[in-house]
Protein backbone atom coordinates (compact mmCIF):
# COMPACT_ATOMS: atom_id res chain seq x y z
CA UNK A 1 0.00 0.00 0.00
CA UNK A 2 2.79 2.33 1.22
CA UNK A 3 4.41 1.48 -2.64
CA UNK A 4 1.33 2.36 -3.93
CA UNK A 5 1.14 6.06 -2.55
CA UNK A 6 4.67 6.74 -3.11
CA UNK A 7 4.80 5.70 -6.39
CA UNK A 8 1.35 8.08 -6.71
CA UNK A 9 3.56 10.77 -5.17
CA UNK A 10 6.49 10.14 -7.07
CA UNK A 11 4.11 10.49 -10.57
CA UNK A 12 2.38 13.87 -8.62
CA UNK A 13 5.78 15.34 -8.21
CA UNK A 14 8.79 14.58 -9.85
CA UNK A 15 7.33 12.85 -12.78
CA UNK A 16 4.69 15.31 -13.54
CA UNK A 17 8.07 17.60 -15.12
CA UNK A 18 8.64 14.81 -17.22
CA UNK A 19 5.66 14.24 -19.97
CA UNK A 20 6.95 12.06 -22.44
CA UNK A 21 8.02 8.44 -21.16
CA UNK A 22 11.53 8.55 -22.45
CA UNK A 23 11.97 11.55 -20.52
CA UNK A 24 10.61 9.54 -17.69
CA UNK A 25 13.15 6.58 -18.49
CA UNK A 26 15.91 8.85 -18.49
CA UNK A 27 15.26 11.01 -15.05
CA UNK A 28 14.68 7.37 -13.57
CA UNK A 29 17.55 5.76 -14.71
CA UNK A 30 20.02 8.61 -12.75
CA UNK A 31 17.93 8.00 -10.10
CA UNK A 32 19.87 4.24 -10.08
CA UNK A 33 22.78 3.25 -8.63
CA UNK A 34 24.82 2.08 -11.26
CA UNK A 35 26.80 -0.08 -8.65
CA UNK A 36 23.94 -1.51 -6.89
CA UNK A 37 20.57 -0.96 -8.85
CA UNK A 38 19.30 0.70 -5.94
CA UNK A 39 17.28 4.31 -6.63
CA UNK A 40 17.71 7.07 -4.35
CA UNK A 41 15.33 9.68 -3.95
CA UNK A 42 15.59 12.02 -0.83
CA UNK A 43 12.32 13.46 -0.58
CA UNK A 44 10.46 10.13 -1.03
CA UNK A 45 12.38 8.70 1.33
CA UNK A 46 12.14 11.09 3.93
CA UNK A 47 8.09 10.69 3.41
CA UNK A 48 7.99 7.15 3.03
CA UNK A 49 11.23 5.03 3.64
CA UNK A 50 14.66 4.38 1.76
CA UNK A 51 13.06 0.63 0.51
CA UNK A 52 9.23 2.08 0.04
CA UNK A 53 10.75 5.02 -2.39
CA UNK A 54 13.36 2.49 -3.79
CA UNK A 55 10.31 0.07 -5.06
CA UNK A 56 8.28 2.73 -6.45
CA UNK A 57 10.22 4.65 -8.28
CA UNK A 58 11.25 1.27 -8.99
CA UNK A 59 7.52 0.62 -10.57
CA UNK A 60 7.52 3.84 -12.16
CA UNK A 61 10.44 3.07 -14.14
CA UNK A 62 9.21 0.20 -15.21
CA UNK A 63 6.08 1.70 -16.52
CA UNK A 64 7.74 4.50 -18.64
CA UNK A 65 9.75 1.22 -20.13
CA UNK A 66 6.29 -0.84 -21.04
CA UNK A 67 5.20 2.66 -22.32
CA UNK A 68 8.17 3.30 -24.65
CA UNK A 69 8.34 0.41 -26.07
CA UNK A 70 4.40 0.68 -26.61
CA UNK A 71 5.28 3.69 -28.50
CA UNK A 72 6.01 3.62 -32.44
CA UNK A 73 8.74 4.75 -34.06
CA UNK A 74 7.90 7.71 -35.27
CA UNK A 75 6.32 9.01 -31.35
CA UNK A 76 10.07 7.79 -30.27
CA UNK A 77 11.75 9.65 -33.30
CA UNK A 78 9.24 12.99 -31.80
CA UNK A 79 10.68 11.79 -28.44
CA UNK A 80 14.42 11.62 -29.09
CA UNK A 81 14.30 14.47 -31.33
CA UNK A 82 12.42 16.75 -27.83
CA UNK A 83 14.67 15.21 -25.43
CA UNK A 84 17.83 16.12 -27.95
CA UNK A 85 16.36 19.92 -27.45
CA UNK A 86 15.80 20.10 -23.63
CA UNK A 87 19.58 19.47 -23.32
CA UNK A 88 20.56 22.52 -25.27
CA UNK A 89 23.09 20.01 -27.03
CA UNK A 90 24.01 20.89 -30.86
CA UNK A 91 22.38 17.84 -32.31
CA UNK A 92 25.40 16.44 -34.27
CA UNK A 93 26.89 16.17 -31.37
CA UNK A 94 24.12 14.60 -29.40
CA UNK A 95 23.68 12.22 -31.91
CA UNK A 96 26.98 11.42 -32.49
CA UNK A 97 27.44 10.51 -28.36
CA UNK A 98 24.01 8.52 -28.67
CA UNK A 99 25.19 6.74 -31.54
CA UNK A 100 28.67 5.78 -29.81
CA UNK A 101 27.96 5.43 -25.94
CA UNK A 102 24.15 3.87 -26.73
CA UNK A 103 23.50 5.59 -23.33
CA UNK A 104 19.52 4.08 -23.75
CA UNK A 105 21.25 0.72 -23.08
CA UNK A 106 22.12 1.37 -19.28
CA UNK A 107 18.25 3.29 -19.23
CA UNK A 108 16.17 -0.21 -19.08
CA UNK A 109 14.99 -1.01 -15.72
CA UNK A 110 17.21 -4.47 -14.41
CA UNK A 111 14.41 -6.64 -14.33
CA UNK A 112 12.90 -5.64 -18.41
CA UNK A 113 12.24 -8.57 -20.40
CA UNK A 114 15.63 -9.18 -22.86
CA UNK A 115 13.47 -9.18 -25.83
CA UNK A 116 11.79 -5.85 -25.16
CA UNK A 117 15.00 -4.38 -24.26
CA UNK A 118 16.28 -5.53 -27.53
CA UNK A 119 13.29 -4.22 -29.18
CA UNK A 120 13.81 -0.77 -27.70
CA UNK A 121 17.59 -0.86 -28.42
CA UNK A 122 17.00 -1.35 -31.96
CA UNK A 123 13.87 1.24 -32.26
CA UNK A 124 16.80 3.84 -30.75
CA UNK A 125 19.03 3.00 -33.46
CA UNK A 126 17.09 3.49 -36.24
CA UNK A 127 15.52 6.48 -34.58
CA UNK A 128 18.94 8.02 -34.11
CA UNK A 129 19.33 7.10 -37.89
CA UNK A 130 16.38 8.64 -38.61
CA UNK A 131 17.10 12.07 -36.90
CA UNK A 132 21.14 11.76 -38.27
CA UNK A 133 19.46 11.63 -41.57
CA UNK A 134 17.69 15.07 -41.16
CA UNK A 135 20.99 16.62 -39.95
CA UNK A 136 22.21 15.92 -43.31
CA UNK A 137 19.41 17.39 -45.81
CA UNK A 138 19.57 20.70 -46.94
CA UNK A 139 17.66 23.35 -44.53
CA UNK A 140 15.12 23.85 -47.27
CA UNK A 141 14.14 20.06 -47.37
CA UNK A 142 14.29 20.42 -43.22
CA UNK A 143 11.80 23.30 -43.71
CA UNK A 144 9.53 21.11 -46.34
CA UNK B 1 27.44 -77.54 -7.24
CA UNK B 2 23.25 -77.04 -7.05
CA UNK B 3 24.08 -74.77 -3.29
CA UNK B 4 27.23 -72.72 -4.94
CA UNK B 5 24.64 -71.81 -8.07
CA UNK B 6 21.95 -71.09 -5.03
CA UNK B 7 24.04 -68.87 -3.24
CA UNK B 8 25.32 -67.14 -5.86
CA UNK B 9 21.81 -66.38 -7.27
CA UNK B 10 20.93 -65.48 -3.66
CA UNK B 11 24.05 -62.90 -4.17
CA UNK B 12 23.08 -61.87 -7.63
CA UNK B 13 19.96 -60.84 -6.43
CA UNK B 14 20.79 -59.01 -3.22
CA UNK B 15 23.42 -56.63 -5.57
CA UNK B 16 20.40 -56.20 -7.91
CA UNK B 17 17.84 -55.27 -5.07
CA UNK B 18 20.76 -53.13 -3.41
CA UNK B 19 21.39 -51.29 -6.85
CA UNK B 20 17.33 -50.46 -7.58
CA UNK B 21 17.22 -49.10 -3.66
CA UNK B 22 20.22 -47.31 -4.35
CA UNK B 23 20.07 -45.67 -7.87
CA UNK B 24 18.64 -41.99 -8.11
CA UNK B 25 15.41 -41.38 -8.04
CA UNK B 26 14.58 -39.15 -11.10
CA UNK B 27 11.22 -38.01 -10.32
CA UNK B 28 12.53 -36.04 -7.02
CA UNK B 29 15.80 -34.93 -8.38
CA UNK B 30 14.17 -34.20 -11.79
CA UNK B 31 11.27 -32.74 -10.97
CA UNK B 32 11.73 -29.51 -9.05
CA UNK B 33 14.62 -28.70 -11.55
CA UNK B 34 11.70 -29.44 -14.23
CA UNK B 35 9.07 -27.51 -12.36
CA UNK B 36 11.21 -24.41 -11.99
CA UNK B 37 11.71 -24.12 -15.53
CA UNK B 38 8.22 -24.91 -16.91
CA UNK B 39 7.54 -21.95 -14.50
CA UNK B 40 9.93 -19.73 -15.57
CA UNK B 41 9.05 -20.98 -19.80
CA UNK B 42 5.43 -19.93 -18.87
CA UNK B 43 6.14 -16.43 -17.32
CA UNK B 44 8.37 -15.68 -19.89
CA UNK B 45 5.82 -16.85 -22.50
CA UNK B 46 3.00 -14.81 -20.87
CA UNK B 47 4.91 -11.60 -19.54
CA UNK B 48 7.10 -11.43 -22.10
CA UNK B 49 6.62 -12.74 -25.23
CA UNK B 50 3.25 -13.29 -26.17
CA UNK B 51 1.46 -9.80 -24.98
CA UNK B 52 -0.23 -8.70 -27.50
CA UNK B 53 1.14 -4.92 -27.56
CA UNK B 54 4.50 -6.53 -28.24
CA UNK B 55 3.57 -8.73 -30.56
CA UNK B 56 1.94 -6.08 -32.16
CA UNK B 57 4.71 -3.45 -32.03
CA UNK B 58 7.25 -5.84 -33.68
CA UNK B 59 5.19 -6.83 -36.32
CA UNK B 60 3.65 -3.33 -36.61
CA UNK B 61 3.86 -2.37 -40.36
CA UNK B 62 3.22 1.61 -39.58
CA UNK B 63 6.40 1.63 -38.52
CA UNK B 64 7.94 0.83 -42.31
CA UNK B 65 5.27 3.06 -43.81
CA UNK B 66 7.05 5.66 -41.60
CA UNK B 67 10.41 5.00 -42.61
CA UNK B 68 9.47 4.87 -46.16
CA UNK B 69 8.02 7.99 -45.96
CA UNK B 70 11.43 9.42 -44.76
CA UNK B 71 12.37 8.97 -48.73
CA UNK B 72 15.87 6.94 -47.45
CA UNK B 73 16.67 3.58 -49.01
CA UNK B 74 19.65 3.18 -46.37
CA UNK B 75 17.29 3.87 -43.59
CA UNK B 76 14.67 1.69 -45.06
CA UNK B 77 17.87 -1.47 -44.95
CA UNK B 78 18.29 -0.54 -41.78
CA UNK B 79 15.10 -0.69 -40.54
CA UNK B 80 14.29 -3.71 -41.93
CA UNK B 81 17.51 -5.81 -40.52
CA UNK B 82 16.93 -4.79 -37.08
CA UNK B 83 13.39 -5.45 -37.53
CA UNK B 84 13.87 -8.73 -39.09
CA UNK B 85 16.85 -9.88 -36.09
CA UNK B 86 14.28 -8.81 -33.48
CA UNK B 87 11.15 -10.76 -35.46
CA UNK B 88 13.95 -13.80 -35.45
CA UNK B 89 14.75 -13.37 -32.12
CA UNK B 90 10.85 -13.18 -30.82
CA UNK B 91 10.32 -16.62 -32.78
CA UNK B 92 13.62 -18.37 -31.45
CA UNK B 93 12.75 -17.38 -28.00
CA UNK B 94 9.26 -18.11 -27.97
CA UNK B 95 10.12 -22.02 -29.53
CA UNK B 96 12.93 -22.20 -26.93
CA UNK B 97 10.14 -21.75 -24.49
CA UNK B 98 7.64 -23.76 -25.99
CA UNK B 99 10.64 -26.62 -26.02
CA UNK B 100 10.77 -26.54 -22.58
CA UNK B 101 7.24 -26.66 -21.35
CA UNK B 102 6.89 -29.40 -23.90
CA UNK B 103 9.51 -31.13 -21.83
CA UNK B 104 8.17 -30.24 -18.90
CA UNK B 105 4.55 -31.96 -19.89
CA UNK B 106 6.28 -35.18 -21.73
CA UNK B 107 7.79 -35.68 -18.56
CA UNK B 108 7.00 -34.90 -15.16
CA UNK B 109 4.10 -33.07 -15.68
CA UNK B 110 1.63 -36.02 -15.01
CA UNK B 111 3.20 -36.62 -10.96
CA UNK B 112 1.89 -33.15 -10.31
CA UNK B 113 -0.95 -32.11 -12.52
CA UNK B 114 -4.10 -33.81 -13.09
CA UNK B 115 -4.89 -33.47 -16.43
CA UNK B 116 -6.63 -36.14 -18.48
CA UNK B 117 -5.13 -38.11 -21.05
CA UNK B 118 -7.45 -36.35 -23.69
CA UNK B 119 -5.95 -33.01 -22.92
CA UNK B 120 -2.85 -34.15 -22.97
CA UNK B 121 -2.74 -35.95 -26.36
CA UNK B 122 -4.15 -32.25 -27.43
CA UNK B 123 -1.52 -30.24 -26.12
CA UNK B 124 0.92 -32.54 -27.34
CA UNK B 125 -0.69 -31.86 -30.51
CA UNK B 126 -0.76 -27.84 -30.02
CA UNK B 127 3.42 -28.05 -28.86
CA UNK B 128 4.21 -29.64 -32.61
CA UNK B 129 1.89 -27.57 -34.25
CA UNK B 130 3.37 -24.83 -32.75
CA UNK B 131 6.76 -26.00 -33.02
CA UNK B 132 6.58 -26.68 -36.92
CA UNK B 133 4.67 -23.16 -36.65
CA UNK B 134 8.01 -21.37 -35.51
CA UNK B 135 10.11 -22.85 -38.14
CA UNK B 136 7.71 -21.70 -40.78
CA UNK B 137 7.86 -18.47 -39.38
CA UNK B 138 11.60 -18.60 -39.12
CA UNK B 139 12.31 -19.22 -42.72
CA UNK B 140 9.95 -16.80 -44.07
CA UNK B 141 11.00 -13.71 -41.83
CA UNK B 142 14.48 -14.37 -42.40
CA UNK B 143 14.06 -15.24 -46.20
CA UNK B 144 11.19 -12.21 -46.73
CA UNK B 145 11.65 -9.91 -43.97
CA UNK B 146 9.38 -9.55 -40.48
CA UNK B 147 6.28 -8.50 -42.30
CA UNK B 148 5.93 -11.72 -44.62
CA UNK B 149 3.63 -13.88 -42.54
CA UNK B 150 0.91 -11.72 -40.50
CA UNK B 151 -1.65 -15.00 -40.41
CA UNK B 152 1.62 -17.13 -39.05
CA UNK B 153 2.38 -14.52 -36.48
CA UNK B 154 -1.21 -13.97 -35.48
CA UNK B 155 -1.84 -17.84 -34.72
CA UNK B 156 1.17 -18.90 -33.34
CA UNK B 157 0.82 -16.33 -30.73
CA UNK B 158 -2.92 -17.36 -30.23
CA UNK B 159 -2.28 -21.09 -29.55
CA UNK B 160 0.84 -20.69 -27.69
CA UNK B 161 -1.40 -18.32 -25.61
CA UNK B 162 -3.96 -21.33 -25.32
CA UNK B 163 -1.24 -23.61 -24.71
CA UNK B 164 -0.02 -21.24 -21.81
CA UNK B 165 -2.86 -20.91 -19.88
CA UNK B 166 -3.46 -24.85 -19.53
CA UNK B 167 -0.03 -25.22 -18.90
CA UNK B 168 -0.60 -22.56 -16.53
CA UNK B 169 -3.17 -25.13 -14.93
CA UNK B 170 -1.65 -27.70 -14.47
CA UNK B 171 1.45 -25.48 -12.54
CA UNK B 172 -1.33 -23.82 -10.76
CA UNK B 173 -0.37 -25.98 -7.38
CA UNK B 174 2.28 -23.74 -7.15
CA UNK B 175 1.27 -20.39 -6.99
CA UNK B 176 0.52 -19.22 -3.13
CA UNK B 177 -3.58 -18.64 -3.70
CA UNK B 178 -3.75 -22.26 -4.67
CA UNK B 179 -1.55 -23.88 -1.74
CA UNK B 180 -3.54 -21.28 0.47
CA UNK B 181 -6.72 -22.77 -1.50
CA UNK B 182 -5.22 -26.49 -0.65
CA UNK B 183 -4.15 -25.34 3.15
CA UNK B 184 -8.04 -24.15 3.72
CA UNK B 185 -9.62 -27.80 2.00
CA UNK B 186 -6.95 -29.59 4.38
CA UNK B 187 -8.63 -27.71 7.68
CA UNK B 188 -12.46 -28.08 6.28
CA UNK B 189 -11.40 -31.79 6.42
CA UNK B 190 -9.85 -32.03 8.93
CA UNK B 191 -12.77 -30.54 11.14
CA UNK B 192 -15.43 -32.72 9.51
Amino acid sequence: MDVLQAADDLRRRSLVNYPRPLDRLIYLASMRDYNTGVYYHDGLASRYSPEVACEAMADCHKEAFRQLVANSLEEVVEQLEAYMASTHTSPGDFVAAWKGLEPYRVAVPVESDPLAAQFLFSTFKVALAILESRLHLPPAALSA
Amino acid sequence: MIQLILFLSIGVALLVSVGFLMRPHRRAEGGSTALVQARQALSTLQGGLLPAELVARVFDRTDLDYVESQGSPELRKLFLDERTRVALLWVSRVREQLLSLREFHAGSARFYAQLNPLTELSLLFDFSRLLLACRILQVFVYVRGPYAAPQIVGATAAVAAKVCSVSQESLAFLTPAYAAAGANRAARTARF
